[in-house]
């Protein structure tokens, strides 16, 4: 069944994160995704996460679409300005994605080209704004479009904010939802009781929230995400279960795992799983959520 | 100097419409030599909204003073004294002073009088154009003392598009070819052979990535 199809059905829907290469081989990527082919409802595709170039997402799901695999598409305001943002979108629509996630970018200074000019021509509402419009038919230039694309739309959000900061990202959601989003992914969720207050604060029926687990490696980077990595805390429970394990990628596996298993039982609406360069432990992942 | 043009007065009216007292505050610097915001243009403005008030039969007040600049502490705090008996300012200074005035009266609407447009020069009465976009690092040494970031409509740093005709750039004909003044001047100067030397990639870092710069002089802080 069609991501978009599941997301409307409220049925709980797999994603997991496939980083497209910093290079024109492609061969692992296949490689790592026929590993879960048929388990996930879609890959996601990053466009250039944290600013480090990699092969695009538009080509990375183009390359998939062959395959017959689906992806979701990302858009990133950061480097493309409104001509060239629309206009992958259309390809993207052309060659038959079905997906497309919006997202702001992390800044450029957070990558591996610090000297590159940083576009932001539109912001991440203005870019759901803008995808709405192609959607309907029209570009932002009012322009009728030779067949216009459909996508199941996504975002964003960030879960980790409290106070008036959070009520921004509520208001935020609510025009997200106005302009045709149907599911939004949260940043990496490791304290579920934190999320699940934070959950008391949204109207779920509206939008699918989808929480992404992330795969720790180390009670080393465990630490590190928490001290240091703005939004994600990391229970202390956790980062002494990696250190007191014999064997610590099974361990940090099984963490995985088992936070999918326990956000299935809260009755989210799906999960994003990311792997930060391991996505060859996907597959174990899904064995242990028993996916 | 910072250019800028005066807003349309509906655009301000827009702005002020449902205030009562209200302050115009024109700036003695760049929006005075540019005639957009100083003080002859401060009187013009309150005049204009005089007449709208009245004629929508409100009384209000509207008052009018013309700082030295308002980028400055110093002059910002010549009006300390009678903030509070505004509920509305409009700032005729430039996107900084308008600024800078709201950071220091945090509780009083100040609002924009101007369109600020960029760092430029006079070329005659009644005409500004741009020279700087304040990219961070200045290349002008090589270029013949002509900025390729300002003057050549596409930023190109090696040289024309090849879509000027007769030294004027291909977007407007009456805008003279950025590349053409700098190859003329670079001619003239006898430094031709600086147009071979293929210039770098151009490192934005300096321009805007990473956010709102700031410039940090240890040796002049107090």
């Amino acid at each position: 069944m069609p991501l978009q199809e599941k997301i409307r059905s409220k049925k709980f829907v797999v994603l997991a994160e496939m980083d497209p290469p910093k290079g024109a081989d492609f061969g692992t990527l296949l490689k790592h995704a026929n590993l879960s082919r048929g388990r996930v409802d879609a890959f996601l595709i990053p466009e250039m996460a944290n600013a480090v170039l990699k092969a695009s997402s538009l080509g990375a799901c183009a390359f998939f679409q062959k395959e017959g695999i689906e992806t979701i598409m990302q858009v990133c305001c950061r480097d493309r300005n409104r001509l060239a943002l629309q206009a992958d979108i259309l390809a993207a629509g052309g060659l038959g994605i079905r997906n497309l996630m919006v997202v702001q970018g992390e800044d450029i200074t957070y990558g591996d080209h610090p000297q590159a000019r940083t576009v932001n021509d539109l912001g991440l509402i203005e870019l759901v704004e803008t995808v709405q419009k192609l959607r309907e038919g029209k570009d932002l230039a009012g322009i009728e479009l030779r067949g216009a694309p459909d996508f199941c739309v996504g975002t964003t959000m960030d879960i980790s904010v409290s106070g008036g900061l959070l009520d921004i990202e509520l208001e935020n959601l609510e025009k997200k939802i106005a302009h045709g989003v149907e599911f939004v992914v949260t940043n990496p969720v490791f304290d579920l009781r934190r999320f699940q207050q934070f959950l008391k604060r949204i109207e779920k029926t509206k939008i699918a929230v989808i929480p992404t687990v992330l795969l720790l490696k180390s009670a080393g980077m465990a630490r590190y995400i928490d001290r240091n990595i703005r939004g994600i805390s990391i229970p202390s429970e956790i980062i002494r279960g990696i250190q007191k394990a014999p064997d610590k990628v099974q361990e940090c596996i099984n963490i995985a795992g088992d936070t999918i298993v326990r956000i299935k039982e809260m009755g989210m609406q799906g999960v994003l799983i990311t792997t930060a360069g391991w996505e060859d432990k996907i597959p174990l992942i899904l064995n242990r959520a028993k996916i | 100097m910072i250019v800028a043009k005066k807003k349309p007065v509906e655009e301000i009216i827009e702005e002020v419409k449902n205030y009562e007292k209200i302050l115009v505050v024109g700036c003695n610097e760049c929006v005075t030599v540019c005639e957009a915001g100083g003080k002859k243009e401060v009187a013009v403005l309150a005049s204009a909204l005089r007449m709208y008030f009245m004629n929508q039969g409100k009384d209000i007040r509207l008052d009018e003073v013309t700082l030295e600049r308002q980028c400055d502490h110093e002059y910002l705090e010549e009006i300390r004294n009678i903030i509070d008996q505004y509920d509305a300012v409009i700032s005729l200074a430039c996107g900084v002073g308008v600024q800078f005035m709201a950071e220091k009266y945090f509780s009083t609407p100040i609002l924009p009088g101007v369109d600020t447009c960029f760092m430029g020069a006079a070329e005659e009465r009644g005409v500004w154009s741009e020279r700087c976009q304040g990219c961070g690092h200045c290349i002008l040494a090589r270029t013949g003392g002509i900025c390729p970031v300002s003057r050549c409509a596409k930023r190109l740093f090696n040289g024309p598009c090849g879509g000027s005709t007769k030294g004027h750039c291909e977007i407007d004909k009456d805008l003279v070819c950025g590349w053409q003044l700098i190859i003329d001047r670079l001619k003239e100067l006898g430094r031709l052979e600086d147009y071979e030397i293929i210039a770098p990639i151009k490192d934005w870092s300096t321009e805007r990535a990473g956010g709102p710069r700031k410039v940090v002089r240890e040796d002049v802080r107090q």
